[in-house]
This record gives structure tokens, C-alpha cells and sequence, in this order.
């Protein structure tokens, strides 16, 4: 019910969009005044709305490939936030799952090599991930005594990742679609896997994280 | 280029496990039907065995330490000839979970077979524990004892399935019954439990009636060693204890009867 609300909301922000920019067709021509300026600001709100990264990424607990859009804002651009799309094969279950995920990076470094060349040596993740489907609850259901499965939720995942990206600059006369170009890894582990580790330390630190591989793409 | 293309296809590949795809993803590795292919060597190698001794555990979700000393103290005897876990391998139902339990119990020495218990449903773990470890409701003969499995956990389909299974237990009252003459039944939540469809607990004890020579029951569930006659009448429940309070029992049946004892590791 309230993925639906959010899918409604943000059906009628992007027709918003649409909207204003028919207008501001008319709003160039004419002379500056306080509701020009009004508008200007109204627009370069809304533009910060617009996806500047494309990325894509294989498991991290996400499902089998994750991709979607990001924004990177800050200092420099040292924070980003992603929201991915990702699915789970079926593997020996009854069906395929979806999963969305929404991801905030911290990369505060980035030492510049040659030739357009980049490494940010360090990025930094925290990521809540939902998987789509009736077998999962975002709390436990009514059936259940108080406090039986307080501690967890079987729907949403948190997540802590830590990792590496290289980024090489498109050089200007071959930039097409993107203008810079990043490969990154990481290293991350769920909420339920890092309990394991924690009620008993002889489950090794190697089986409760994972890797992942991913391409990021800076459009605009 | 190729070269490098080659070359990191062959990374990938390499360390495919190191990737995860999600807790639930249901990837069993490879493990189908654990129960059955150990029934395979159980009845093979007890099917007409005087004495059975059979080691009970149950609960061990999350206490891996305390399983692998359990797995430990077991292999160290030599007279138990398989093991039963009563249900709850996992605490949160994940793949990983499962395959963290198999690794431990895998080293046990006999063979071992598990029932499923309410936290092993837990996201797709119902659907993990079918193809790793087989049927919820299941029943094999040895020694002209049938040992009949249930899965009791009927808070975790809100009531709305067959659980405890009628169906199946009318079809154990007969089946091969000429290959036995006395049965214990095995399940995870005990009558009156918080899991237990406690609408249908009397009319459960009257289906146990219909059971040729009923011995015992035998469940977990409850983190504690209690040994009770629930319906206060001359059925005996024993209640399995968790892995953490490090103990077992050991369930020993003679021709004549059984005798049931808790050891501490």
C-alpha cells in the first residue's frame, strides 16, 4: 500500500516536470523580474532531481545484478545516493524476486593519476535493501506472540559495505553518453549475518561477507 | 583487450562463491534431500537391529560452537547409530544459515536427519528446507518401530494449512503396518506451545490413540530438558534442549522397550 503511494508520488512529480517545462518556453522571453527569478530557482531545485549517475552491479545481498540511477552531491561530489533495482534468480525456490535498493556512499578521497585517470581509495556504504514478495514481512505479522520475532524483519535489509573505485575522465571530444567512466568493488554484510558473527564469533568473518563488482557511469 | 577479458572471466568465475545474491535466495548448492538420502543408509544398515540408539538433539540455531562440541561429543561415542535434530537449525531461515548448520552436523560420524522448526520458515526458509532436507511430514520403520516426524509449526502458516497433517498421520496408522508394532512420534513444537494449533491439541492426543503400541513423544522447541506427560495421562513428551545448555539425549530401544537419557557435554 505504501509502495504504492510512493510510485503515485512520484508519477505526479515527473508530470510536474513536464508541466513547468512547457512554461518556461515562455517564461525565456520576457525581462527579469522577481517571478522570473522565482521560477529560475524552482527549476534549479527540481534539477538537482535529475539522475546524474547510470549504475550497475552484480550481488552484494541485493540479488544476482542490481542497476539504477544515482545523485552525487557534497564536497567535491564525495557523497552519493543510489537506488537500485536488482532480482534474485530463482535458483531452487518457487519463483524469481525483485529487489529494490536504496544506497548512500561516502568516497572522501580521490588522488588523481594520469591521463584522466582517478582512484578514490576508499567508499564507504550503508545500503537498506527490500525484497518484493508475500513470503516477506516488514515487521512480524499479528499471528505471532509479542516480541517472538521482534528482532529482525524478514523484507528489509541493512547493509555496510566498504570498498575501491578507478575513474577515468572521457576525454571531451569522446565523451557520447557519460563523462567520466568508474569501476569500483566492495566488500559488504547484512544485518542477520553480522548478528550470526556477533551471538557466536566462530562463524568465520570470510563466510558472512561478500563481493560485488560494479560500473558506474557519470551522465551528467 | 581479449587477454584481459579472458583473465578477469576466469576471476569472476573463480571466486563465484564469494559473491552473495541475498540471504533468501534459496541457492542450495548442491544439497537436495539430506533426509533421504541418510533414511537411505539408516534403514540400510538398522533395518532389523536388536538395540537402536539414537542421539536427539534440537535448537541449535546460532550456537555453532556449541553444535560443533555437540557433533564432538557424539562422534566420540560408538554406540549411537544415527541422530535426530528436532527442528530450528537456523535462527533467521537464510541460505547461509543452513549451510553454516549442514558444514557442522556433516561431520558427525553416523548419519543425521532434521525436522523443520518455526525459525527455519522464516523468509524462504520453508522453501530452502524442502529442497535441502525433503518433506515437513515424514516417517520411516526400523526395528519394527515406525518413527513418525511431524511438523507441528502451525503459527507460521497462521493456522490456515493442515498442520499437524490428519491426512498423514490416518495414512501412518496403516501403512506397512505389518513391519511394525510400536511407533514414537518426533516434532518440533510440543501441544500448548506458542506454535502448536492448540485448537485441535485434544483432538491431536486422540489421533495419537490410533498409533500401534505409541512409546513416546519426543520434541524441542522450548530450550529446556523436560520430560512431562502433557495430557496427564501415561503418554510421555520429552522435550529435547537447545545446543547452548549443551546436552542431548540418547534414546535406547530394546525389544522389550526404551530408556531415554539426557547426557551433558
Amino acid at each position: 500500500m505504501r509502495w504504492n503511494k510512493f510510485f503515485i508520488s512520484i508519477c505526479l512529480l515527473t508530470m510536474a516536470c513536464q508541466v513547468m517545462a512547457k512554461d518556461s518556453v515562455e517564461v525565456a522571453s520576457e525581462p527579469e523580474n522577481r517571478y522570473n527569478k522565482y521560477v529560475q530557482k524552482a527549476f534549479d531545485r527540481w534539477d538537482m532531481l535529475i539522475p546524474r549517475q547510470f549504475i550497475v552491479q552484480n550481488a552484494g545481498n541485493m540479488g544476482a545484478l542490481s542497476a539504477g540511477i544515482g545523485w552525487e552531491y557534497g564536497h567535491r561530489g564525495m557523497w552519493e545516493t543510489h537506488l537500485l533495482f536488482g532480482f534474485i534468480p530463482r535458483h531452487e525456490s518457487s519463483r524469481m524476486k525483485m529487489t529494490v535498493t536504496l544506497k548512500e556512499n561516502f568516497i572522501p578521497w580521490s588522488i588523481d593519476l594520469k591521463e584522466g585517470w582517478s582512484v578514490q581509495p576508499l567508499s564507504a556504504s550503508i545500503y537498506l535493501n527490500t525484497v518484493i514478495g508475500h513470503e516477506f514481512w516488514k515487521s512480524q505479522p499479528k499471528r505471532y506472540p509479542d516480541d517472538y520475532y521482534e528482532f529482525m524483519s524478514t523484507k528489509f535489509r541493512l547493509n555496510v559495505g566498504f570498498g575501491q573505485q578507478i575513474t577515468w575522465q572521457i576525454p571531451y571530444k569522446k565523451r557520447r553518453y557519460a563523462r567520466s567512466i568508474s569501476l569500483f568493488y566492495e566488500v559488504s554484510s547484512c544485518d542477520l549475518y553480522i548478528r550470526s558473527k556477533i551471538i557466536d564469533h566462530s562463524v568465520p568473518l570470510k563466510d558472512i561477507i561478500g563481493l560485488s563488482i560494479g560500473l558506474k557511469l557519470q551522465t551528467l | 583487450m581479449k587477454k584481459y577479458l579472458i583473465l578477469s572471466t576466469l576471476l569472476f568465475a573463480s571466486c563465484g562463491d564469494m559473491f552473495d545474491t541475498h540471504p533468501y535466495d534459496v541457492d542450495t548448492d548442491g544439497r537436495y534431500h539430506l533426509n533421504d538420502k541418510s533414511l537411505e543408509i539408516i534403514e540400510d544398515r538398522y533395518a532389523n537391529k536388536d538395540t537402536l540408539r539414537i542421539a536427539f538433539i534440537s535448537d541449535t540455531h546460532g550456537w555453532y560452537s556449541d553444535t560443533k562440541d555437540e557433533v564432538e561429543a557424539l562422534n566420540q561415542r560408538d554406540d549411537v547409530d544415527f541422530v535426530i535434530h528436532c527442528g530450528d537449525l537456523t535462527d533467521t531461515g537464510t541460505i547461509k544459515e543452513f549451510h553454516w548448520c549442514c558444514d557442522i552436523l556433516d561431520g558427525l560420524k553416523v548419519p543425521y536427519i532434521a525436522l523443520i522448526g518455526n525459525h527455519d520458515f522464516l523468509g524462504t526458509g520453508d522453501q530452502t528446507y524442502n529442497v535441502m532436507f525433503g518433506e515437513m511430514d515424514f516417517a520411516f520403520i526400523l526395528s519394527r518401530v515406525k518413527f513418525v516426524c511431524l511438523n507441528t509449526n502451525a503459527t507460521e502458516y497462521d493456522y490456515m494449512a493442515a498442520v499437524p497433517n490428519f491426512d498423514f498421520m490416518e495414512e501412518e496408522f496403516t501403512r506397512d503396518s505389518t513391519d511394525f508394532d510400536r511407533t514414537v512420534l518426533i516434532m518440533h513444537a510440543p501441544p500448548y506451545s506458542d506454535q502448536f494449533n492448540n485448537n485441535v491439541r485434544k483432538a491431536f492426543r486422540r489421533y495419537l490413540d490410533f498409533f500401534p503400541g505409541l512409546m513416546c513423544c519426543v520434541y524441542g522447541h522450548n530450550h529446556n530438558d523436560y520430560v512431562t506427560n502433557i495430557y496427564h495421562d501415561d503418554l510421555l513428551f520429552y522435550g529435547i534442549d537447545c545446543a547452548e545448555h549443551r546436552n542431548y539425549r540418547i534414546m535406547t530401544i530394546t525389544p522389550d522397550g526404551y530408556e531415554m537419557e539426557q547426557v551433558f557435554y
